[in-house]
């Protein structure tokens, strides 16, 4: 009888087994796809038989897209939006969500509807009044004014989930701190910013993540193929690229998602925790 | 006023606290969706801005077969995506949970491999696809099926019903681990005792997941269903790198028919017109979103 049970149990431990199994192959083999794809030879990209994996390794193609194409200029303008954008961001973000946190005023539930609508638009739509007012003030092309889009486009998030993060410190810690004299700034800076941490984390993790991958607003408010971000360059390369092999199309996608996949498998933990907040709290 | 004080610690003026923010978003939101709502009423193109009132933008456009053909693309696109997305989301997140209960190890492999799908750049994410989709003898995708025809000759990219399929494939690809994040949060704190109850009254699995889990979990579910529907609607970089709108238009969705008629066709005054659509629906969800949440608030 025990024995069956055991038998039983195991069977289905195996049918779980193959259903993961399943799962992770779906979601996982055309990153394996592209990274075999990325260390072939060009007849073997061309083969009249499917080639799982190139016969011997090309590292090669990496180092020919690092010298060749503009991949690390790409990498390193990334590198400086994203992170001053994150800065900017939590820098006008944390005082606006302990506001409306903290304080009551007539307009509160208009403004936070309205940073929600923000929030959901699609940045094409947007787009093309900024490119015509960017053109008009002389600040079209220029990596500064593009950080203020991403920080901007990054506020409606942050601000709700700080909002959210904010309204679980209890109102005691405040009154205290007004009793010992603090000013609201004070009880900023020394209550709430410490003990939203960890939020204030997670959302930068998942700002770096998410602005990593802006398309829309690069692609149209610069020009000079110097300051291009890696998303708009990926493309660049793959308009360019398309008449000669994908291999180094390959190695140049793999090279673009390393930093992401690299800081979302260190800190996944921080991403969901963001991910799940930010929709489900109000 | 005691009470007060004591539930909003500060009753001085909120303004400076939210002046960054809001100059910010005048300048990134207020201002561009002010000229946008403008814009569509003009006849401008991008070399051309008039000023002068006209609603030829809208006629043309809603006479245009092109707009009527866009606007079923989009809701197939969205549709499929949603409902797939949803479901499976909702399918993944039921395995890892269960599994975890099972004391199995590994479930943590299956979280990170679909999250990693979700974390690409949407630009690489088509790359990728337009290589699993490759129509030569070593396009992954086409061998999987001559292993069952022998003669097949692929058409994933070039021929316009399979295109969309296609498309739809990479979207469900990518967006899954958002309503799987979700779903899994919603199951994690799901109240054991309502499925020990629903097992003594010996309910099988199915009748489980469709009298207690579904119900249960329904106000998490339209919220995943909201956000993921607007997300959809909004898809742009994906499609842009993997199928660029074609062959034809037939995998191109608002998002991208907006970027083409402004930025290939420079028609300015129509493509203001096509963002208003897309304005129109993406405040439309919010608004049902926002109503949604402030209600189960209280």
């Amino acid at each position: 009888m025990a024995s069956t049970s055991k038998l039983k149990k195991r069977a289905i431990d195996a049918v779980y087994l193959v259903i993961g199994a399943l799962i992770v192959i779906f979601f996982i083999s055309p990153l394996l796809w592209t990274f075999s794809m990325s260390l072939k030879t060009i007849p073997e990209l061309f083969s009249q038989k499917i080639l799982l994996w190139p016969a011997i390794p090309q590292w090669g193609n990496y180092l020919t897209v690092l010298q060749n194409t503009m991949i690390l200029q790409y990498m390193k303008n990334s590198v400086v939006i994203v992170s001053i954008s994150i800065v900017l961001v939590l820098l006008i973000s944390i005082p606006a969500s302990f506001a409306l946190s903290r304080y009551r005023f007539r307009a509160k539930r208009p403004f936070l509807f309205l940073i929600l609508v923000f929030q959901m638009l699609s940045p094409v739509v947007i787009v093309i009044p900024l490119y015509r007012l960017f053109m008009s003030l002389g600040i079209y092309n220029e990596l500064w004014s593009l950080i203020v889009v991403y920080s901007a486009s990054s506020a409606p998030f942050t601000v709700w989930y700080l909002k959210g993060y904010f309204d679980t410190i209890p109102h005691g810690l405040d009154e205290a701190a007004r009793i010992d004299g603090a000013s609201p700034l004070r009880t900023l800076l020394s209550v709430h910013i410490p003990i939203a941490v960890p939020g204030i984390a997670s959302t930068a993790i998942l700002l770096a993540v998410q602005t990593w991958s802006h398309f829309v607003f690069p692609s149209i408010l610069l020009d000079d193929k110097k300051l291009l971000p890696i998303s708009v360059g990926l493309l660049e390369l793959q308009s360019s690229s398309e008449a000669i092999t994908v291999h180094y199309l390959a190695a140049s996608s793999i090279i673009a998602v390393l930093p992401v996949l690299l800081c979302f498998i260190v800190f996944q933990k921080f991403i969901v925790s963001a991910l799940t907040q930010g929709a489900i709290k109000e | 006023m005691r009470k007060a004080l004591s539930r909003n610690s500060f009753t001085v003026n909120p303004t400076p606290w939210l002046l960054p923010l809001a100059l910010v978003c005048l300048l990134v939101f207020v201002y561009p969706i002010f000229q946008i709502v403008r814009l569509s009423f003009t006849e401008s193109t991008l070399i051309e801005t008039s000023n002068a009132f006209s609603i030829k933008s809208y006629a043309s456009l809603f006479r245009s077969p092109d707009f009527v053909s866009m606007l079923a693309i989009t809701m197939i696109f969205v549709g499929a995506s949603v409902v797939f997305q949803v479901s499976l989301g909702f399918a993944v997140a039921m395995f890892i949970d269960s599994g975890s209960d099972r004391g199995l190890k590994g479930t943590m492999i299956v979280r990170t491999a679909v999250l990693a799908a979700w974390a690409l750049p949407g630009v690489v994410t088509g790359v990728v696809w337009k290589m699993m989709f490759s129509e030569m003898d070593s396009g992954p995708l086409t061998a999987l099926v001559r292993l069952l025809d022998p003669d097949f000759r692929p058409q994933f990219l070039s021929s316009p019903a399979p295109a969309l399929v296609a498309s739809i494939v990479a979207n469900i690809w990518r967006g899954t681990a958002y309503s799987m994040i979700l779903i899994y949060a919603g199951l994690k704190t799901f109240p054991r005792e309502l499925h020990e109850a629903a097992i003594i009254d010996r309910a099988n699995a199915l009748q489980r997941l469709f009298k207690v889990t579904i119900p249960v979990l329904a106000p998490l579910l339209l919220i995943c269903v909201l956000l993921v529907t607007v997300q959809t609607f909004n898809t742009f970089d994906l499609l842009r790198a993997m199928t660029g709108g074609g062959p034809g238009k037939s995998t191109e969705v608002i998002a991208l028919g907006i970027y083409r008629t402004i930025f290939n066709d420079f028609e300015l005054g129509k493509g203001a017109a096509t963002a208003m659509i897309l304005l129109t629906i993406n405040v439309a969800m919010t608004w049902v979103y926002f109503r949604y949440i402030a209600g189960t608030e209280e």
